[in-house]
């Protein structure tokens, strides 16, 4: 009999829980929607290029991260779906400097040794109407001096106003994503398919 | 009169604190390991002035561990990295033997440089049986801790649940992890193997910051062991350990109960963490050659043998109580019945 009433009471105890919840469920639901910040999710270096393959080949075993000198790579958590544990790097908090240590550490044929000039990451894009040296608000030059590339990759368009230009020598390795200046950071990387001059985006 | 009864080696009998001491050795490291890799990429950056009090208090204390082997800790360090889901060990590369065939499912195609790197594993499991259970895994260390805090709890007075469900649903769970990592193209079964979550959540809180999005589901099944079954999870669902057994099967090495020696008190039984039946010979392919219930049995009666199967059941223990009741019946039947009547 006690143990009746006591089932009871916990049934009832789970009831006004799931109860309590509804309002912060429809406030939720309610809620507009915002959007999210725009992050650059990058695969590391000599990562296979489709992302259902990479995600298929790749064991989450974290071992790329746990070799990465500057600590760039990390892992998709719970939001990441069907992704996670697989590793990622965002530019914009922390640039992959092209060391080549993840892909020589990889169990698996997810990361694969690629020659430095061969690696894909995406391709760099620049707003030029909000770049400084683009819209005539000062001299930067902060992507084109960290560039791990040098002249394959950037370089500077009318120089005597140091306007940076991508050319299709560059691997997507995000650095001058991470040292650019500017607030709403007008570089950032891309599928290779599309052009290295964005649109206007903010 | 009669044969001198076996005696097992000594050290048989210490053999379960040398696991205690591999399991917190394995478990040191997958904590050291993110510190050094901490430190690594601190020496990388040539970054000590600009570190707070605090991590310079860790770059030091990982520096005076570390100068004594090495004087390029950025480089030389990276010998020693992963976890045992996949590892490097001096450019030898170890992987688990689930991590070789979730992937294989889920990618459909046998990359062999990788499922190599399952070989050497796979080959000490024929050998040993599921060791790696008992003697290397992170979370067995976790759990047999859990299984202690479970033991204390009940002689403070707790009801806590000892439900036995069936051991072949592990089974099960291995064979939907692989069919799922199949259809959905990415290694599941490795979001439900314990000891590859704690080794990649050990990585992510030291050194990146955070939980990942395994450690709600590890944290349950401590819960599920401490309240419904004791080390519920390896012995009903663990998908690894299901592969593990199945692949020995037939290990080389195995522990056999001596009959003569045996007195039936079933302490073997009880301290059993996979519920397995020492006492009756039942070892079968689940045994993780722990030597527990080696180090617990009072008159020495356990020993390790190679043999490929399992002793036949041997009967009742010539020291207990059963067995002397039956020699009796069988040397002094008419005595007792005149007795009788």
């Amino acid at each position: 009999m006690k143990r009746r009433v006591l089932l009871k009471n916990l049934i009832a105890g789970a009831a006004a829980l799931a109860a309590s919840a509804i309002p912060y469920g429809l406030l939720l639901l309610l809620a507009p929607r915002r959007a999210a910040a725009e992050r650059n999710y990058l695969r590391p270096p000599g990562a296979l290029k489709d992302d259902a393959t990479f995600v298929a080949a790749c064991i989450g075993c974290g071992l790329c991260g746990e070799v990465c000198p500057p600590r760039c790579i990390r892992f998709h958590a719970r939001d990441g779906g069907g992704k996670v544990n697989t590793p990622y790097i965002d530019p914009a908090e922390k640039a992959c400097i092209l060391c080549e240590k993840c892909m020589e550490v990889c169990p698996t044929e997810a990361l694969t040794v690629t020659p430095r000039d061969q690696i894909d990451m995406g391709l760099a894009q620049i707003d030029r109407t909000a770049c400084y040296p683009w819209v005539d608000r000062g001299v930067c030059g902060a992507c084109v001096s960290i560039c791990p590339l040098g002249e394959k990759a950037i370089g500077f368009e009318m120089w005597n106003q140091y306007r940076p230009f991508i050319k299709m020598g560059c691997v997507g390795c995000g650095l001058c994503v991470e040292v650019c200046p500017h607030p709403s950071k007008p570089i950032w990387i891309v599928d290779r398919t599309q052009e290295t001059v964005a649109q206007h985006r903010v | 009169m009669s044969r001198q009864p076996y005696k097992p080696f000594f050290l048989w009998r210490h053999l379960n604190k040398l696991r205690w001491v591999t399991l917190t050795i394995v478990f040191a490291m997958l904590v050291l390991l993110p510190y050094l890799h901490v430190y690594q990429t601190y020496v990388a950056a040539h970054a000590y002035d600009l570190l707070p009090p605090s991590e310079q208090r860790l770059y030091d204390v990982m520096e005076a561990l570390t100068a004594p082997f090495t004087d390029d800790p950025a480089e030389d360090l990276d010998a020693l990295k992963g976890n045992t889901w996949s590892g490097t060990f001096w450019g030898l590369k170890l992987s688990d033997p689930l991590a070789a065939l979730g992937q294989a499912a889920a990618g459909r195609t046998l990359y062999w440089p990788f499922l190599l790197t399952a070989l050497i594993p796979i080959a000490f499991t024929v050998v040993f049986g599921r060791f790696f259970c008992g003697w290397l895994c992170p979370a067995t260390f976790l759990y047999e801790l859990n299984s202690n805090l479970a033991a204390w709890l009940r002689w403070a007075g707790l009801k806590l649940g000892h439900r036995r469900f069936d051991k072949r649903i592990k089974y099960v769970v291995l064979a939907i992890g692989v069919i799922l990592s199949a259809m959905s193209g990415s290694v599941l079964v490795a979001a439900v193997y314990p000891p590859a979550i704690i080794g990649r959540e050990i990585y992510y809180v030291i050194a990146l910051g955070g939980f990942g999005a395994g450690m709600v589901f590890f944290l349950g099944t401590l819960l599920f062991d401490l309240l419904v079954a004791r080390r519920g999870f390896c012995r009903y669902l663990c998908p690894g350990g299901a592969l593990y057994a199945l692949l020995g099967r037939y290990r080389l090495v195995r522990i056999r109960r001596i009959v003569e020696t045996c007195n039936d008190c079933a302490k073997c039984n009880a301290v059993c963490e996979f519920d397995l039946d020492p006492l009756r010979d039942g070892f079968g392919q689940e045994c993780n050659n722990c030597a527990a219930c080696i180090a617990i049995c009072p008159t020495d009666a356990m020993t390790f043998v190679i043999r490929p199967t399992d002793y036949p059941a041997q009967g009742p223990g010539h020291l207990g109580r059963q067995y002397r009741r039956a020699q009796e019946a069988v040397h002094a039947p008419e005595a007792e019945r005149g007795e009788a009547a």
